[in-house]
């Protein structure tokens, strides 16, 4: 007997071992925070997911990598401008401004008063000094050149040459001049990007690598606890200019997998889940679809077939004609994909700034596909070589990428062999592309979602045959010309349109893009929250002062 | 026994710096580069050559390893290419209670339900509770766990939450209703193979010639199971202990990453899909001391159960 007890004894002794040491590790992890507090009575809150990332990346304004951090950024900071809930720039921490005639001035007048969350007032230097700040190498930003770039001097910020920009000028406590090299038409568009939102420099300075924990800024709501690779908790912030939000709490889960989300949504656990880059799973669409929590729209972003035209055959605009002809996106959209996406036949998606003006489409159209190969000089006695269709494993790119290569085969004969590559393989590939086109893909699956809502963002910055974001090196003068005149035109907003409407017409004539598709997005947000309006830029939420969430 | 501890806590040596090696060169050789993954779509040369250059990346691939090598031995894991500012070793810790949580509690439950349903099924050999018990152990041991997790969670949704009974939440990590899902889930396989294993272990050892000469000599029942056969069919239990711990540290990275746990399966799986290497090996490396540390435990404990052992060393 004694000899089973010693059994039993080192049994329990190798379990209690490892659930001891458990018991006495996880009150350190975060996992085991104590249990949130009740809000206050009457007080509501708001959980909404964050989903495809299971930690954000980051806090810092100066640094949003990608589109998870920013819906967190853009509720604790702010900057000089925002988007209101029908994408037009309203006024943030500047009450009002004016723009020299020449287009390359801007002239901010801060808002009286305007303070950080901790009390600190922010002035027109807290500008200057967040802008140059994101711009200095230090910073490693990743948007920051590209969204300030126009500032005179923010080149020479970013080499390391200077620290400041002679662009921007501090006028007085309340007025901030910043000078353009070039007339530029969406510069208010691109401040609504994080890059250039006001940094509680005082906070940077005292806790370099660590402020972020407790991150505040001038945005509605400030850091009240960040339990990494789970979740941020935010309480409003009590100086925030357009009053204190109306909600006690808002807690951001992070969920990896979008079905882990909806699993929490559906017991109760969450009040909005869901976003533009992370829509609702789409097996589960069908079972949620007729719910009042259901809302869906249509993303600012185009999936397109790009073509390497530095190498036989796409550098043949009759080729890149005949695989776009051969395509019938109807059945892409509303079979292959269950009506989950819109067909498009151009550059920009529909709603966004400029695509009210019509374009053209190559619509399908079997015969004049074949017709098109023909007067490449490809036919049954000299067929197109076999030819390699590459695309990153993620989404319904598999569908996809089997559907066109079916399509091809049947309309035009042409045999594509599909190259899947996983994510990153596939950005390495591109990249190649790019740089050494001869080493490159054929041509490519990818997708091009909106920064800002101007037809820039999408035309220019991915057509131009200068623009470095134009993978497939695709070229026409004309477009060039027409592109170029848009990006800096001082004339009218609508003549601007109708340039960049002709340039479109163009890359769709000649194949620049094979656009596929527009993407829906939809999620679930609670019949009890209320102030949101959903953008093809994903859920604003206008007015932070009239949000309903869930009652405590 | 002294001897057989160093000796194998030299071999730890060995197996850290090749698992290092291994996962650096692997890393390395890899298609794919970590800094365009961080920069997203947009391309910025100037930028790209400004990280690669702060990250190191621009050196020659022996420099980089020994660069980390020497972080190592210093108990630096290094930086994370991904988390802004967060070394290797904060994101670690963060996640390293949760796991071990998670682990041992799985561990211990597939052990105290695993273990003694197999000696009762073989005490009660051919009995309908052995034919049942063994049948449900050979579902758990065999129904892969991402099968498993939505059907425990269909079932915690309809049976449950649509009758407005208390529901489990279906994710998360926290309170101990976020444990009892991932518990069950990743404790499952180690409990129906232990269950099976003790059933032919205990049915071997009862077919023994010494069980049935204590049987002779009149011993109680309980005396015979519970002193001669019990113990020496334990044995090989006590052996798999160290490899069922490879299961759940592997099954650990579906589990987290499935119901949203922030321990180390999770941030490794999320460390390789967005190449950060230094997470990726800090993870490894952590995964690996582990398991050679848990083997080499089993090693002990067996030696104290079986005093054959001992005297070998």
């Amino acid at each position: 007997m004694q000899k089973l007890a010693i059994v039993f004894a080192s049994m329990l002794l190798l379990g209690a071992l490892l659930t001891g040491c458990a018991a006495a590790v996880t009150p350190a992890a975060p996992g085991a925070a104590p249990a949130q507090q009740p809000a206050a009575d009457g007080a509501q809150t708001l959980i909404w997911s964050v989903e495809g990332v299971n930690e954000l990346p980051g806090l810092d304004p100066a640094n949003p990598q990608n589109a998870q951090s920013i819906q967190a950024i853009s509720l604790i900071f702010g900057g000089l401008v925002k988007l209101d809930g029908l994408l037009n720039v309203s006024p943030d921490g500047a009450e009002s401004w004016t723009i020299s005639e020449d287009g390359k001035s801007y002239t901010f007048i801060i808002r009286e008063g305007l303070q950080f969350a901790d009390g600190t007032p922010v002035t027109a230097q807290t500008f200057a000094d967040s802008i140059n700040r994101a711009l200095q190498p230090e910073t490693a930003s990743y948007g920051a050149s590209f969204q300030l770039g126009h500032i005179v001097g923010a080149n020479d910020v970013a080499s390391g040459d200077a620290t400041t920009a002679s662009g921007i000028v501090v006028v007085d406590e309340r007025t901030l001049q910043i000078t353009l090299d070039d007339n530029v038409p969406y510069f208010l568009a691109q401040l609504t990007y994080p890059v250039s939102f006001a940094a509680p420099m005082h906070a940077i300075a005292a806790d370099p690598t660590g402020w972020t924990e407790t991150a505040f800024g001038t945005g509605p709501f400030r850091v009240k606890e960040w339990q990494h690779n789970q979740k941020l908790i935010l309480e409003p912030n009590p100086k925030y200019w357009a009053g204190a939000p109306s909600l006690s709490e808002i807690e951001l889960p992070f969920f990896q997998d979008s079905e882990t989300a909806y699993q929490l949504y559906r017991t109760g656990g969450l009040d909005i889940m869901g976003s533009q880059q992370n829509p609702i799973p789409s097996a589960r669409v069908p079972e949620v679809q007729d719910s009042p929590d259901f809302h869906s729209a249509a993303s600012f972003a185009v999936r397109f077939v790009g073509f390497n035209n530095k190498k036989a055959p796409f550098d043949n605009a009759d080729v890149r004609r005949a695989f776009a002809l051969a395509v019938d996106k109807e059945t892409l959209a509303n079979a292959v994909l269950n009506g989950a996406v819109a067909a498009t036949d151009r550059i920009l998606p529909p709603g966004f700034t400029g695509s009210q003006l019509p374009v053209t489409g190559l619509t399908y159209d079997p015969a004049a596909a074949r017709q098109a190969l023909a007067d490449a000089g490809y036919d049954s006695s000299q067929p197109l070589p076999q030819v390699t269709f590459t695309y990153g494993v993620e989404g319904d790119n598999e569908r996809v990428a089997t559907f066109l290569q079916q399509q091809w085969k049947e309309n035009l004969g042409v045999d594509v062999v599909l190259e899947p590559l996983e994510l990153a393989t596939f950005s390495k590939s591109l990249d190649t592309t790019y740089l050494t086109p001869d080493e490159g893909v054929q041509f490519y699956l990818s997708i091009w979602g909106a920064d800002y809502p101007d037809p820039q963002n999408f035309v220019s910055q991915q057509l131009r045959s200068d623009s470095p974001n134009n993978n497939g090196h695709w070229e026409n003068a004309q477009f060039d010309e027409l592109a170029k005149q848009a990006d800096t035109y001082l004339g009218s907003a609508d003549e601007r349109l109708q340039l960049y409407n002709q340039a479109e017409q163009i890359a769709v004539d000649e194949v620049g893009w094979l656009p596929l598709y527009v993407p829906q997005f939809s999620v679930l947000i609670r019949p009890e929250v209320s102030g949101y309006s959903l953008t093809g830029q994903g859920l604003i939420f206008p007015d932070w002062t009239q949000v309903t969430g869930r009652a405590q | 026994m002294g001897g057989v501890i160093g000796r194998r806590l030299l071999g730890l040596v060995f197996v850290i710096f090749s698992i290092t090696f291994l996962t650096f060169i692997v890393g390395y050789l890899a298609p794919g580069d970590p800094i365009l993954v961080l920069m997203g779509p947009r391309r910025d040369p100037q930028l790209y050559a400004s990280l690669q250059h702060q990250y190191g990346l621009d050196l020659p691939w022996y420099h980089q390893y020994f660069n980390y090598l020497g972080g190592l031995l210093h108990g630096d894991l290094g930086m994370s290419y991904r988390f802004q500012g967060r070394s290797v070793n904060d994101i670690l810790a963060n996640g390293i209670g949760v796991s071990i949580a998670l682990g041992a509690m799985a561990l211990a439950a597939s052990l105290l339900i695993g273990v003694p349903t197999g000696i009762i099924a073989a005490l009660r050999q051919n009995s309908w509770l052995d034919r049942s018990s063994m049948i449900f152990m050979l579902a758990l041991f065999s129904i892969p766990t991402f099968v498993m997790i939505p059907i425990l969670r269909a079932a915690n949704y309809f049976v449950l939450f649509r009758n407005g009974l208390p529901a489990l939440p279906p994710a998360g990590w926290g309170t101990p209703a976020h444990w009892v899902m991932p518990v069950a889930v990743l404790a499952a396989v180690t409990m129906g193979y232990l269950a099976r294993l003790t059933r032919s272990s205990m049915l071997d050892t009862l077919h023994q010639d010494y069980i049935r000469t204590a049987r002779a000599k009149g011993l109680r029942r309980r005396q015979v199971v519970g002193v001669h056969a019990l113990r020496n069919a334990l044995l090989p239990i006590v052996t798999v202990i160290g490899p069922s711990l490879a299961f759940l540290v592997t099954g650990s990275f579906v589990v987290e990453s499935l119901f949203a746990i922030p321990g180390i399966g999770y941030l490794g799986v999320q460390a390789i899909a967005q190449r950060d290497y230094p997470v990726i090996q800090g993870t490894t490396v952590l995964l690996a001391v582990t398991v050679v540390l848990m083997n080499l435990i089993a090693d002990i404990l067996y030696s104290v159960l079986d005093p054959r052992i001992q005297a070998e060393g």
